[in-house]
């Protein structure tokens, strides 16, 4: 009923605003540019993962215009729910057996529904930026409000990414865990963190990453994939090989591509492994070159600021990290992945949002930025629109 | 700070990722942008190499020996293989084709990523059950490749040879061998490898979806020179035919000497015969008996196989590596020594008429203590009939040891160290080829050993220096002035004692005693024809010529006829048929260890007015030469005399 009822107070809001039209349009041109650079990569088993992608595509538009619909202050209130719902998912995945994929134990990311693997790890990044937001922003709660960001809630913040990165971190999916970390990171500075509390927690980190790589709690794979950074020359063969190939391809685009579909492509010759999915930037430089991957960079850009632009705007300070939060997720993704193909970050398996193949992936993004679009609905109104700054 | 202020930093640092990732993009995609592009363009391409068939072999009539065939292979082409799918398909490879899984997954990690790799070749039924699952064998096609096929089985097995995949020495040999492809590893497949190997071809392609859709110019493979050998087939195949026989003959013989209740240690295996022109050093025919069919190693040789034969040592090719006393075959050479270089006879024994050159051949040598003080010593022989005064003639014809032997005595006590002749019978020896490889062009071969007062002194320092191996000298040796004895020299004299020589090397010997004294490395290939047809003749190097008078050829010609006509042969030889004056030979025993069978020798010469083919025929443990080489080495002079063969049948029992 309370659901109902904001709706109907939406409605009344919104008047006068609208839908962020930049936003979508930079979510549409991602995933059309997406679906055709997967079927370019995967051309001779025809159009079948394309016309998979599509069926998420538009099941991510909707769920993003429902949640457009919906008042993210709603949200606030049911956290320890949603958290629940996230954790209980993330402990399913434990229950099935890794697939072995390719001879070795592999990771098990998914709960297999028959049509669709879900992947809780992906609906887990949104749920812990709500948390974060929720955690951090001030509430009615807080009978002093601080400019700061107590001790307590540091500590309470780290452990909300704590839990979830742990268990996702033990899929193995390193990736994910990182993105949870520097969602933190970023949400703790904008939420009014001290250089005090920066300070501490970045450095925590850092005794954190040496006795993991002291402590080999790294697993050989993860270890190999590091050391293709330091000298593909190591093992170009195998491990490497993926990385090498994604480096030739891109590289081999030069300034303006070999154009879409062209025969003497790498993606033609379907060389570069996973390259519809964790891969997909390597269809883009192949086949655009420097010119069309700066394009795609620069989309990706325009969203990172349409969601900074979002969080300034935001008529509370929720929403405000909600919108952030959002920020620094597509931003990991995009630096971590496309810098994954160009071969200055290790091959996590860290998607590239709206453009790889994937449904979990996808949704997870849209409901993401639908949920910021509706912090964008209901921003204070006001004559002009204030931009950044 | 304000909010707004915080989300500036955070924009800032986000556009310096931006810009990171950007600059990283201009930076592999521009600055080496082109040499990636051509890197990569150069991939998508497949080089594939084509082998390329071996050369043919024919023998010296242009009758085929060794051609290629086409026959379907397994080759597996890692592009199509996805990683998840490496293990079951090795899995289901090693059932089908029954290959080691361990072997499989080594030559599938050797070939690397996109690399491609020929697994087995396999019948034309296998192909068809392979290519009935290309569906759950992915990368996986049947290819047509060429293979050795060999005409005649295991006929001339020694000389041909046999195929291998390179090991690790030839690879680091030559580096350019393609290790998947088989090598030459023993007889001219292995000594003319380098033409017989041919160009290997290359083929590039491209392919999508399991398909070829661009291929460019290639490089076709071009077929190896062919050979063509000294080898007559049609006397090879009669040859071979005559060791079996001869070997057989030799058992049934053994079986009527064990009968009577004479010792025999062991049944006769193995044997060798080789037919030499003695003009050109061309090998008419080589025979080493027990053999191999090369066609076993074409596709590998199963490793059950492989030790049966290696034990039975059929992969030994007796002619160049087979060592033997050889005996009385010797007696030729030690007679053309005497004649040429006038050795003296001892004066003062019975029995010795030195003036006239005249020995008493009754069975027994009798000598008076030695001048240095070593032990008298009494040599037998064991003709216990008294064959009276003997000169070189009959000798050699009766192969009269206590001819021979006072030869040595004589030449021992006339010309001890540090006289220059003291070594005149082993250094005619080693001018006539003994003690050192022939030359001849096949894969490997023994040297042989020329005893010498120099080699005994080795030997016994060794002795010493190292008393816990096997010993080669006498221990009592070791205690007197020098190992080297008068009976050394005298045994040498007759082929015994620790002189060993391969059958090859009494082919070259006789060859050049009647050829006039030439020397030259016998060769098992004529000619070499490139596959545009140019013929390049193998010509046998000369390596010397010793002087030998015509009158000492003549007169042992003569005497290698008496002995068919009426000396040690003569039994085997009875029914040689017309023109039995035109030929002649030597027999020969030669006496190993006390546990052996005597190894038993036949050499011929014919014809005699104009001397062209050398006969060595070897029954190793065989027993009598006359007995048993004899009508072996009888049977094959028939045939090369044109005259019809006659049955092997049990000769004279005579040395």
């Amino acid at each position: 009923m309370t659901v109902l009822a904001r709706l109907r107070e939406v409605g009344v809001v919104r008047k006068g605003n609208r839908s962020d039209r930049v936003l979508v349009c930079a979510i549409l041109f991602l995933s059309a540019l997406g679906l055709l650079m997967i079927y370019s990569a995967t051309r001779s088993t025809g159009t079948f993962s394309m016309e998979r992608q599509m069926i998420f595509v538009a099941a991510g538009l909707i769920v993003y215009a429902v949640f457009t619909n919906i008042d993210y202050r709603e949200y606030r209130g049911i956290i320890p729910m949603i958290a629940a719902v996230i954790m209980i998912l993330l402990l399913v995945v434990f229950l099935f057996e890794p697939v072995s994929d390719s001879g070795v134990g592999r990771a098990q990311r998914w709960i297999p529904l028959g049509f669709f693997n879900l992947q809780p790890s992906e609906f887990a990044k949104v749920a812990v930026i709500l948390a974060l937001a929720g955690l951090l922003a001030p509430s009615n709660r807080d009978e002093v409000p601080q400019r700061s960001p107590t001790w307590k809630k540091v500590g309470l913040a780290v452990l909300v990414v704590a839990v979830p990165a742990t268990l996702i971190y033990r899929q193995p999916d390193l990736g994910t865990s990182l993105v949870f970390v520097f969602i933190l990171l970023v949400l703790l500075f904008a939420a009014g963190a001290t250089w005090r509390q920066m300070l501490t927690l970045i450095g925590v980190g850092v005794i954190g990453v040496v006795i993991v790589l002291r402590f080999g709690l790294l697993s050989d794979y993860q270890t190999d994939r590091l050391m293709c950074l330091v000298d593909p020359a190591v093992d170009p063969q195998d491990l490497c090989y993926q990385l090498a190939q994604s480096k030739r391809a891109i590289g081999s685009g030069q300034l303006f591509g070999k154009g879409l579909f062209q025969e003497d492509t790498l993606t033609h010759f379907e060389y570069v492994p996973e390259q519809q999915t964790d891969f997909i930037f390597t269809a883009v430089g192949e086949q655009f070159g420097l010119l069309g991957g700066l394009v795609v960079l620069t989309v990706f850009a325009v969203i990172v600021w349409r969601l900074l632009v979002i969080g300034a705007n935001s008529r509370d300070r929720f929403g405000a990290l909600i919108a952030v939060g959002t920020a620094a997720m597509i931003m990991f993704h995009v630096f971590v992945n496309i810098g994954m193909t160009v071969g200055i970050m290790p091959v996590t398996g860290l998607p590239l949002p709206f453009l790889s193949q994937g449904g979990s992936f996808y949704i997870a993004m849209a409901l993401a930025l639908g949920i910021a679009n509706s912090v964008w609905l209901l921003r204070t109104p006001v004559p002009s629109e204030n931009q950044l700054l | 700070m304000r909010f707004s202020v915080r989300l500036s930093v955070v924009g800032v640092v986000f556009v310096t990722m931006f810009g990171v990732v950007g600059l990283r993009l201009w930076f592999i995609q521009v600055a080496e942008g082109p040499a990636i592009a051509q890197a990569a363009s150069e991939q998508t391409w497949i080089q594939q190499s084509i082998a390329a068939p071996r050369g043919n072999i024919f023998d010296r009539n242009g009758t085929p020996l060794a051609t290629s065939r086409v026959v379907p292979a397994v080759v597996v082409d890692r592009t199509f293989v996805q990683p998840e799918q490496r293990d079951g398909l090795l899995d289901h490879l090693s059932t089908l084709l029954s290959v080691d899984r361990a072997t499989l997954e080594e030559m599938y990690e050797e070939a690397g990523v996109n690399g491609k790799f020929l697994v087995t070749t396999v019948s034309t039924e296998l192909a068809h059950r392979v290519n009935e699952s290309l569906d759950v064998l992915p990368g996986v096609e049947v290819a047509k490749v060429p293979e050795r096929i060999y005409l005649t089985g295991p006929t001339l097995a020694h000389v041909m040879g046999h195929l291998g995949l390179p090991d690790a020495a030839d690879l680091e040999a030559d580096p350019d061998i393609d290790p998947s492809v088989r090598i030459g590893k023993l007889g001219v497949e292995k000594s003319y490898e380098e033409y017989l190997r041919g160009t290997p071809g290359q083929l590039e392609y491209r392919v999508r979806l399991g398909e070829i859709i661009a291929t460019r110019p290639s490089v076709d493979p071009v077929q190896g020179s062919s050979l063509n050998l000294t080898i007559d087939l049609d006397l090879q195949e009669l040859v071979e035919m005559a060791l079996a026989e001869g070997i057989d003959l030799s058992n049934r013989v053994k079986e009527a000497d064990r009968a009577a209740g004479e010792e025999v240690f062991h049944e006769t295996e193995r044997g060798a015969i080789v037919v030499l022109d003695a003009q050109n050093f061309e090998v008419l025919a080589a025979a080493s008996y027990p053999n191999f069919d090369p066609q076993l190693f074409v596709a590998g040789i199963d490793t059950t196989t492989f030790a049966e034969l290696n034990d039975a040592q059929a992969f030994n090719n007796l002619t160049t590596n087979g060592l033997y006393p050889p005996a009385s075959t010797f007696k030729a050479i030690t007679y053309t020594v005497i004649e040429e270089e006038d050795l003296p006879f001892p004066t003062e024994i019975e029995g010795i008429d030195a003036a006239n050159r005249q020995v008493h051949c009754d069975g027994v040598l009798e000598l008076p203590t030695l001048a240095d003080g070593s032990p008298q010593e009494k040599f037998d022989w064991y003709n216990p009939g008294d064959l009276g005064w003997l000169g070189i003639h009959e000798a050699l014809e009766l192969s009269c040891n206590i001819f021979f032997w006072s030869a040595a005595l004589g030449t021992y006590q006339a010309y001890r160290a540090p006289h220059p002749n003291e070594t005149v019978i082993q250094d005619w020896s080693t001018e006539l080829g003994y003690g050192s490889p022939t030359g001849i062009d096949l894969s490997s071969e023994a040297a042989g050993i020329i005893p010498t007062r120099e080699l005994f002194e080795e030997w016994a320092a060794y002795q010493i220096e190292n008393p816990d191996e096997p010993p080669r000298l006498d221990p009592s040796r070791l205690e007197i002035a020098s190992p080297w004895l008068g009976g050394d020299l005298m045994d040498f004299a007759i082929g015994q004692g620790a002189f060993t020589a391969t059958p090859m090397q009494v082919a070259v010997s006789y060859a050049a005693l009647v050829n006039g004294g030439r020397v030259m490395e016998p060769r098992v290939v004529r000619e070499i024809v490139s596959p545009d047809g140019v013929v390049t003749p193998v010509q046998a190097p000369v390596r010397h010529t010793v002087a030998i008078s015509p009158e000492t050829t003549r007169s042992l010609l003569a005497d290698l006829g008496r002995v068919v006509a009426s000396g040690t042969a003569s039994k085997a030889f009875a029914d040689f048929g017309p023109g039995l004056d035109n030929v002649g030979g030597k027999t020969g025993t030669g006496q190993s260890t006390a546990t052996r069978d005597n190894h038993a020798w036949f050499v011929g010469v014919a014809p005699l007015d104009d001397p062209k083919y050398v006969v060595v025929v070897l029954i190793d443990e065989g027993g009598s030469g006359g007995r048993i080489a004899a009508p072996v080495g009888r049977h094959i002079l028939q045939y090369i005399m044109g005259n019809e063969p006659t049955p092997i049948e049990a000769g004279e029992d005579a040395d």
